[in-house]
């Protein structure tokens, strides 16, 4: 809801996602003060930010395929997985960077592509079971192809993004990468909603009986949400494998992706606000039990590493349950209800 | 010729334990329409309880007699299932499928995360509950635990059968899952129904831990035999109690062939692929499974 006092002379103008000028300059703001941290940030900071960057383009990814289509994917950290082992190949076949994180993209989405066919004759969850069938086969594959393919059991080295003969694998520079591809994302994804297909997702997420009869192509534009959020995890996992400098299966597990999925819901499913509010409240959570978990360990009590990632799982679970069972609509609609709350001010909402 | 028909009973008598997770996924999706994804983890949440009143009852100096425990961990499966319809799925009557289904993935990494708090990540040994040993049937070797598991199942299969058609709660049941709203305006009560969904799903998932686990080694990750069951219980259809062994018997004979024939070719990946491959299968041929329910599609 907008205050009064704020008018429009063009639809175009309306219908902008930042529509007003101040909403524009708090966006600049709030960019310019993310290019200006590493200056000033701490290398762990760094480092974590990046790690936000990539978790904020898969989810961007799955509020695609799953929050615009309502297609349920669980299967995003496998197609994050297979973006990182394309990057790993492509880079150690000596491709620039250039090529190899459009290259990523588009192979994650064919990979993708494969496991929506059955789209054609299910849909619902039976769907989902598909996506899941992919993220389980996904390290069988990996692991039973000869070495020399992919890496097996080891796994693969990644040779260090270089870009007119600039390093781009120090922590800065994939701090920048991992920035500029996270503004790529978010900016795609808000602008996705107005567009013809976005619109055509949103028919078939709400109703793909009568999205049919309406003269959409339910199966094409299903596959086509795969796809499309599949590309996202393709560049995520060529961020992600140019950060880790080495990718093996066990980093792109099917409890990655239930995370992925997690981030999503505690955001919220139903605007693009989701994701990036999702991701930013899990990373926080997770990041303050990781010092919490750091600071009783050396405080030498019995209790392991084991313990502080099995309290993370625990804190995930109940934060999806809460959402789920209290707010369905997520950390964007409590968003939004306090942004209308500020506006409206002294007066009440309703 | 031996060597092959050894392996078909192999295979049939761990199908069967397949056969038996299916079920469990296959009552609660019967009686409730949820697809629990966390069914691994529930076994092993059951699994874990048995090992609490057996072994670690008897570290802490109480040896409690075999038959009180199976009773005290089913008891406690009861409580433990009827805690998770409470707490979880109760709020979420009358969402759409996909939000209960969600809340299954929620369960499943609290489940994780909690059983690796409270009992810790370590594995454990479990006694010896089924007798051990194998039965030479002429020159075939058969495992009693296995053998004796698959009688089980045959006749849970059976019971719970009956239960689903014959009785009335059992037909209120599947009333609930046809569909909830309507099945609530016609006066069968959704909760009631979830939570026996609950509890049965719970208790035949200890059940199978105590197949799958008597006298070896539990884990985390045991949890695993969740997901290849589900590809069983798709096969059978998810509302057919009788179609869960039956698919449980077809994969696990066509995994013991596969991984005594093409596992040398493939690097060990064909046995591991095959539930999954036939699961993508069954869904584009034939969605509903071989016994489920055909839905029609109304505008």
């Amino acid at each position: 809801m907008r205050p009064t006092g704020i008018w429009f002379s063009s639809f175009a103008a309306e219908a902008r996602t930042l529509d007003t000028r101040r909403s524009r300059i708090w966006l600049a703001i709030g960019l310019a003060a993310l290019v200006v941290l590493p200056l000033a940030g701490a290398p762990r900071l760094i480092g974590e930010m990046t790690n936000l960057y990539i978790s904020l383009i898969a989810v961007c990814g799955l509020y695609v395929t799953v929050g615009m289509a309502g297609q349920i994917n669980i299967a995003q950290s496998a197609f994050v997985g297979v973006g990182a082992f394309t990057t790993a190949k492509l880079s150690n076949l000596g491709v620039p960077v250039w090529i190899v994180i459009p290259a990523a993209a588009l192979v994650t989405g064919g990979f993708s592509v494969l496991f929506a066919l059955p789209a054609a004759r299910v849909k619902g969850f039976y769907l989902a079971l598909t996506t899941l069938a992919a993220q389980v086969m996904f390290p069988i594959v990996i692991l039973a192809l000869p070495m020399s393919w992919l890496g097996g059991l080891v796994g693969m080295p990644v040779m260090p993004p270089m870009l007119f003969g600039l390093n781009l694998g120090t922590p800065t520079g994939l701090y920048f990468l991992g920035l500029i591809f996270a503004a790529l994302a978010v900016w795609t994804t808000y602008n996705l909603q107005a567009s013809r297909i976005g619109r055509a997702f949103r028919a078939v997420h709400d109703n793909d009986s009568a999205a049919g009869v309406m003269g959409i192509p339910v199966t094409r534009i299903k596959i086509e949400a795969f796809f499309a959020g599949a590309l996202y995890a393709g560049v995520a996992g060529a961020i992600l494998a140019y950060m880790l400098q080495f990718v093996t299966v066990s980093s792109f597990t099917l409890f990655a992706s239930v995370w992925y999925l997690g981030m999503l819901i505690v955001g919220g499913l139903h605007s693009p606000l989701g994701p990036i509010l999702g991701v930013v409240f899990v990373t926080l959570a997770q990041d303050g039990l990781h010092n919490i978990g750091n600071a009783i360990l050396q405080s030498g009590s019995g209790l392991g590493g084991g313990a502080v990632f099995a309290a993370s799982s625990v804190v995930l679970g109940l934060c999806i349950l809460a959402a789920l069972i209290f707010e369905p609509r997520g950390l964007a609609h409590i968003w939004h209800q306090l942004m209308t709350a500020f506006r409206l001010w002294p007066f009440p909402q309703n | 010729m031996i060597d092959l028909l050894q392996i078909l009973i192999e295979g049939a008598l761990v199908g069967l334990v397949y056969g038996l997770v299916a079920i469990s996924f296959v009552v609660i999706y019967r009686a409730s329409k949820i697809i629990n994804l966390a069914q691994g983890e529930v076994l092993v949440v059951g699994a874990f309880l048995l090992w609490t009143f057996s072994e670690g009852a008897a570290a802490a100096g109480y040896a409690i007699p075999m038959p009180v425990v199976i009773v005290l961990t089913l008891t406690g499966c009861v409580i433990f299932g009827w805690l998770v319809e409470r707490t979880i799925f109760r709020p979420l009557i009358g969402q759409p499928a996909f939000t209960i289904f969600m809340a299954g993935v929620a369960l499943l990494i609290l489940l994780r995360g909690l059983t690796q708090l409270v009992w810790g990540a370590q594995s454990r040994s479990i006694p010896v509950i089924l007798p051990e040993g194998a039965i030479t049937l002429g020159p075939f070797l058969v495992n009693t635990r296995l053998l004796i598991g698959a009688l089980f199942t045959v006749v849970l299969t059976v019971a719970l059968h009956a239960f689903f058609t014959r009785s009335r709660l059992g037909l209120r049941l599947a009333a609930v899952a046809e569909d909830h709203t309507t099945a609530q305006s016609l006066g069968v009560s959704v909760k009631q129904a979830i939570a026996v969904a609950w509890v049965l799903g719970t208790v035949v998932a200890t059940s199978a831990a105590v197949v799958l686990l008597s006298g070896s080694i539990l884990s985390l990750e045991v949890a695993v035999i969740g997901f290849k069951a589900l590809p069983v219980a798709l096969l059978g259809g998810m509302e057919s109690i009788r179609g869960a062994p039956l698919a449980g018997l077809i994969i696990g004979i066509l995994e013991a062939l596969c991984s005594a024939y093409l596992d040398p070719v493939t690097n060990g990946a064909a046995s591991g692929l095959l539930p999954y491959v036939a699961m993508v299968a069954v869904l584009l041929i034939r969605p509903y499974g071989l016994f489920g329910w055909r839905r029609i599609e109304r505008l």
